[in-house]
């Protein structure tokens, strides 16, 4: 049986492929993998609880934009990427010289490294981009994959760039070069110029469609964002009182606030809390996947909070929900975080009484931190010693 | 070469770190991650990518050369963008307990988009010929003065 030829890299004769368009792309890869890095790096911190320092509590919208970047980056580099790997697609049939050794081991070490590249970058892409949406197709454990393969990209990345160095250089050297065909007559098909625009204007168009999850302006543009910022009170929920299975324990009127420091042990029922002095402040909640609203929280100073207990300034907090199901039913918040002035543990929500959805009877909300931890549905604070 | 050799050394060590932080996850985890790295190479290589040049040679066999630009245009911009919705057009996130996940219509926005698309090739097409003219008159307006 006749099977069908093989390509080789001298298969693919599109005149627009060409080293320095590919670099040019590239570069537009590379800052949005930075950038996607960089924020990504960011919020790992914020996850850290033994952190050597912790993350500043100004600006209160640090991480709202730390994390928009990130998600909108990531976005942004999916059409780039997608051009780029069209733009070297026949390298994949490039010829192995084998019978001589050393060629073949660096051609190998090559296709290693880009193998690689290319896998740890779709992975991250795709594992992203799902995650945005709340969508878990795998069985891993998401943040811990995502992180260590970050590494693997950005350091595959690193390689790549030292790898193409001299290419890249050249490319910059001069404009990119046109194919004779199109260049000659306009009309005749696009050039590589179009080519590189078409790659930037598509990576725009994503990054607008999705954006309406964290900018408030872009919220009727962006048909794709996971979230419309609409909600109960004004604001959207990522787990609510029944995905948390505490649809019963929160309206229980046996309710108790416990606050545990060594031995002293003070419990308060919402109406003590309620009997304290309420401040309000406008504070964003901006989640890990990239969404973010601001609302104008009502409640007790959670260093007022705290007082009641002797509780040590510098010390952290453990913060329990009642939440039984899914991760982040205990956090724990760095001292600088729960002695803010502007930390509350809130009571209303938008001038209501805070709704079963966004923790009653109470939560804890602070300045410039991921919202896994802006603790929901709060029955129990302890010093950590 | 001394700068690519640091440059690469970098990325090494980089790579190395995240390689060690992927061998201490739980072995389950390491193999179906391993199967999601290999799964997005193998979708791309072997689907995505030969579909592309399938659909480069049939615009280029079948679309008249002068509309190959717009078309090439429209279609990267659509197709690529489309690929960044795939999960909320899939709605595969949603849960019954929170409708304020996924809380747009989306396949009603992917026809806004793709008719945005649509119309704004329309209209390059439109006025291609004559924007050229109005180019092709400026070009000569300078021409004719100095020999008049």
């Amino acid at each position: 049986m006749k099977h069908p030829p093989i390509p080789t890299e001298a298969s693919f004769t599109s005149p627009l492929r060409h080293e320095h368009l590919t670099a040019r792309i590239g570069t537009w890869v590379g800052i949005s993998f930075g950038l996607c890095f960089l924020t990504g790096l960011v919020s790992h911190w914020y996850y850290l609880n033994d952190a050597p320092f912790f993350p500043p509590v100004r600006p209160v919208w640090g991480y709202r934009v730390t994390q928009g970047v990130h998600v909108l980056s990531g976005t942004a580099a999916i059409p780039l990427l997608l051009v780029k790997l069209w733009s070297v697609y026949p390298k994949l049939f490039g010829e192995v010289p084998f019978g001589q050794l050393r060629p073949l081991l660096v051609n190998l070490a090559e296709k290693a490294s880009i193998v690689v590249l290319v896998s740890a970058s779709i992975f991250q892409l795709v594992t992203g981009l799902a995650n945005a949406a709340g969508w878990y197709p795998w069985a891993f454990s998401f943040r811990a994959t995502h992180y260590a393969v970050a590494w693997v990209a950005i350091g595959a990345l690193v390689v790549h760039i030292a790898v193409k160095l001299p290419i890249i250089k050249a490319a910059y050297a001069r404009p990119l070069p046109e194919p004779a065909s199109s260049y000659s007559e306009p009309g005749a098909g696009p050039g590589r110029r179009t080519l590189l625009r078409t790659a930037l204007l598509a990576s725009s168009v994503a990054v607008l469609a999705a954006a309406g999850s964290t900018v408030p302006l872009l919220r009727k543009v962006s048909v794709f964002g996971v979230r419309t910022g609409e909600g109960p009170q004004g604001v959207p929920v990522n787990r609510t009182a029944e995905g948390a299975g505490v649809l019963e324990t929160s309206v229980d009127p046996a309710f108790r606030l416990t606050l545990v420091n060594g031995d002293r042990e003070v419990t308060l029922s919402r109406a003590d809390l309620e009997a304290m002095t309420q401040r309000s402040h406008e504070l964003p909640i901006a989640c890990v996947e990239g969404w973010s609203a601001s609302g104008r929280w009502t409640g007790v100073r959670f260093a007022e909070v705290l007082d009641l207990v002797g509780a040590p300034r510098d010390a952290a907090l453990r913060v329990r929900s009642l939440q039984q199901k899914g991760a982040f039913g205990v956090t724990q918040i760095p001292g600088s975080f729960a002695r803010d002035p502007l930390t509350l543990l809130a009571l209303g929500l938008n001038g209501e009484r805070l709704s079963l959805d966004h923790g009653f009877p109470c939560r804890l909300i602070a300045p410039n931190r991921p919202g896994v931890f802006q603790t929901k549905w709060v029955t129990r604070i302890e010093v950590v010693t | 070469m001394r700068t690519r050799l640091l440059i690469g050394a970098i990325g090494v060590a980089m790579g190395l770190f995240g390689a060690l932080r992927f061998l201490q996850l739980d072995p389950e985890d390491i193999i179906d991650a391993l199967i999601w790295l290999a799964g997005g190479v193998v979708v791309h290589d072997a689907v995505i990518a030969p579909l592309t040049i399938a659909v480069t040679v049939l615009v280029a066999r079948v679309v008249p050369a002068g509309a190959r630009r717009r078309l090439t245009v429209a279609l990267v911009v659509l197709v690529t963008v489309t690929v960044t919705a795939v999960p909320v057009l899939g709605r595969w996130g949603a849960r019954a307990d929170n409708p304020t996940l996924l809380d747009r219509n989306y396949l009603a926005g992917w026809l806004v988009f793709a008719a945005l698309v649509g119309l704004c090739t329309l209209l390059v097409s439109l006025l291609a010929g004559p924007l050229a003219r109005l180019r092709r008159r400026d070009r000569e307006t300078p021409v004719s003065q100095s020999a008049g």
